[in-house]
């Protein structure tokens, strides 16, 4: 359980996260999304403590992240993947962090294991290719087994076999009654891991709701039409309320109506659909449709701050 | 929230541990020393460098009670006074300050501190600038027993690779100083307090090292600074005792490396400070930089 009320973080002048109030549920995978420079990655600092807020709070399993008796048991976190020395080993980096909770080197060998490092625990971290980093950073996250998982982008630089195994560790973990937290920018990632979803732009937060109500809430439900009576069909349907759109031949975008409605239409006036498929918006149109709505009733505010705020990994 | 969810957060998890300790901070730190092949390399050469140069000294200052011995003591060497007519003993008290043999053990006391007070900026400003800093401080999101780790894991290490070196500094010296006549042996007044002293002189550079990597975070220009401190403030300020008026005169006497020095002359050794005064103001210059590393390292983004 995260609950941030009113966190905010300037550097200098720059604003880079202008206080958000939000809370990330336990038993499900909170995606946090939105376009860089958006406060990502300093709302998730602020949560571990890394970055002190300018104003506001954030508490984590019910206290702020430091007075917690054992930090890594209560929050894995995965940051910045070359959180590493480069010259120490996977092994003994793991081993180093384990050591400040007492966690045991059995605990140690196990987060090697299950993420894929066992080849290459002996060798010096600063020559692991961004892949490999980010199999380090999540073992690190998943040392103290944590209650709650906070991931900046951790699917960054991992093969489709990692991305998959990303996938499925946090929706076990959100099983299990978990908290995971996770950003990223591949938006087709979030729509088949998150359940819920927080959209994040310019440090404000623009949406906060589960993943099918953005998905839906945003788009109209479209339905395209292939009929050789294309046009004749288009008289049919045009009313109140319904939007027509052809862009190709013998092909038609109706919005307003469902399928059902359209195919008892057909039928009664016996034209001939040979397709009749509904169209899910997307994760991308739902969030580009979001953030375009954000940038725009904010442009007069953006003049004035001075350009994007930092992403600051 | 519901309270079966806070209920669900409170459950232990099973990695097992007792949680955040500073016995398990310590241990991490240490760790961090001993797993990084650079720094195990750098201990045992400056181990091996302080012994030699202090072997060096041992055999120099044997080699200057020799030519003593030899033309009496007169400081011009003048063929009119009488050769072989002095002791080994006589020829030992006319060694100009800073040269008495009790100071041998620290003969190589430079080097520890150059190498030591470099390896402790390092031991922080390199978390800095490979991005582990953050790991660690999401481990110990208090900071400060990472700190305080540091600095013990910096202490500990420094003073006993100082004292041991030292000791064994001490060893080699015995028989080399048995050619030129002369005894060495641990009841030589001021051997034992400079032995322990110059331990706690290189593991208190040592912190101020620690505490210049923490406020600049940067690797060159800790060192920099800290190179200047001890090896080029004192020429300096030597030179400004050249400045007419008595207020520059004694500047020299305050400068970490000349009111550390100072320390380790425990009852010899006529100088404007007394040696306790010495290590007060050494530890005056401690606190002046581990205060505000404490300070910012609290305050700042990491």
């Amino acid at each position: 359980m995260i609950e941030a009320t009113n966190l905010a973080k300037k550097y200098g002048e720059k604003v880079a996260v202008a206080g958000v109030t939000f809370s990330v549920k336990p038993g499900q995978v909170t995606g946090f999304l939105g376009p860089n420079g958006a406060g990502k990655s300093t709302t998730m600092r602020m949560i571990v403590g890394l970055d002190r807020p300018t104003a506001g709070s954030v508490i984590v399993n019910g206290r702020p992240y430091a007075e917690h008796r054992d930090p890594l048991h209560q929050v894995g976190a995965l940051l910045d993947a070359k959180a590493v020395h480069t010259s120490r080993s996977a092994y003994n980096h793991l081993l180093a962090m384990a050591a400040t909770h007492s966690i045991s080197t059995t605990r140690v060998n196990e987060v090697i294991e299950m993420t894929g490092l066992a080849e290459v625990a002996k060798k010096k971290a600063g020559g692991f290719s961004l892949g490999m980093g980010q199999r380090l950073g999540i073992a690190a996250a998943l040392l103290g087994d944590p209650q709650t998982l906070i991931l900046d982008e951790p699917v960054n630089g991992l093969d489709p076999e990692g991305v998959l195994w990303v996938r499925n560790l946090v929706k076990y973990l959100a099983g299990q009654g978990k908290t995971v937290f996770l950003s990223s920018h591949l938006m087709s990632e979030m729509a088949q891991t998150a359940d819920h979803l927080i959209v994040i732009g310019r440090g404000r937060i623009i949406a906060d709701a589960p993943i099918k109500d953005i998905i839906a809430g945003k788009q109209q439900t479209r339905t395209r039409i292939r009929s050789q009576q294309v046009s004749e069909l288009a008289d049919l349907l045009a009313g109140e309320g319904v939007s027509l759109n052809s862009s190709e031949n013998e092909t038609l975008e109706v919005s307003g109506l469902d399928a059902h409605q359209i195919a008892r239409i057909a039928l009664d006036n016996r034209v001939l659909i040979y397709e009749l498929t509904p169209l899910n918006a997307s994760l991308e149109e739902a969030y580009f449709d979001l953030t375009k709505d954000e940038v725009e009733f904010h442009s007069h505010s953006l003049a004035n701050s001075g350009g994007p705020a930092p992403e600051g990994n | 929230m519901s309270t079966s969810t806070t209920a669900k957060a409170a459950t232990p998890s099973t990695a097992g541990g007792a949680g955040l300790t500073f016995g398990g901070v310590l241990k991490s730190e240490w760790i961090k020393l001993r797993s990084l092949t650079s720094t195990k390399v750098l201990l045992i050469c400056t181990f091996v460098a302080v012994i030699g140069v202090g072997t060096l000294t041992a055999w120099l200052r044997g080699t200057i009670i020799e030519q003593t011995m030899k033309f009496g003591g007169a400081p011009t060497g003048l063929p009119g006074s009488s050769p072989s007519g002095m002791s080994a003993e006589a020829a030992e008290k006319t060694l100009p300050p800073g040269l008495e043999l009790y100071g041998i053990p620290n003969g190589g006391l430079q080097i520890g501190i150059l190498i030591l007070g470099s390896l402790a900026v390092l031991f922080i400003s390199s978390e800095f600038a490979t991005g582990m800093i953050r790991s660690t401080m999401t481990a110990i999101p208090k900071r400060l027993p990472a700190f305080a780790a540091k600095a013990i894991v910096l202490v500990v290490v420094s003073y006993v690779i100082t004292v041991v070196a030292a000791f064994v500094t001490f060893l080699i010296s015995i028989p080399i100083l048995h050619s030129y006549g002369i005894s060495m042996n641990l009841q030589r007044e001021g051997l034992l307090p400079a032995i322990f002293l110059g331990g706690l002189y290189v593991a208190g550079v040592a912190l101020i090292g620690l505490s210049l990597g923490t406020l600049l975070r940067n690797s060159a220009g800790g060192i920099m600074v800290l190179v200047a401190l001890f090896f080029v403030l004192p020429f300096g300020t030597q030179l400004l005792s050249l400045v007419p008026g008595k207020f520059w005169l004694h500047v020299n006497e305050y400068v970490p490396s000349v009111a550390g020095g100072r320390m380790l002359e425990i009852g010899h050794r006529d100088a404007y400070i007394d040696p306790w005064a010495g290590g007060l103001i050494f530890l005056a210059w401690i606190l002046v930089f581990l205060i505000p590393a404490v300070f910012t390292l609290k305050k700042r983004d990491v």
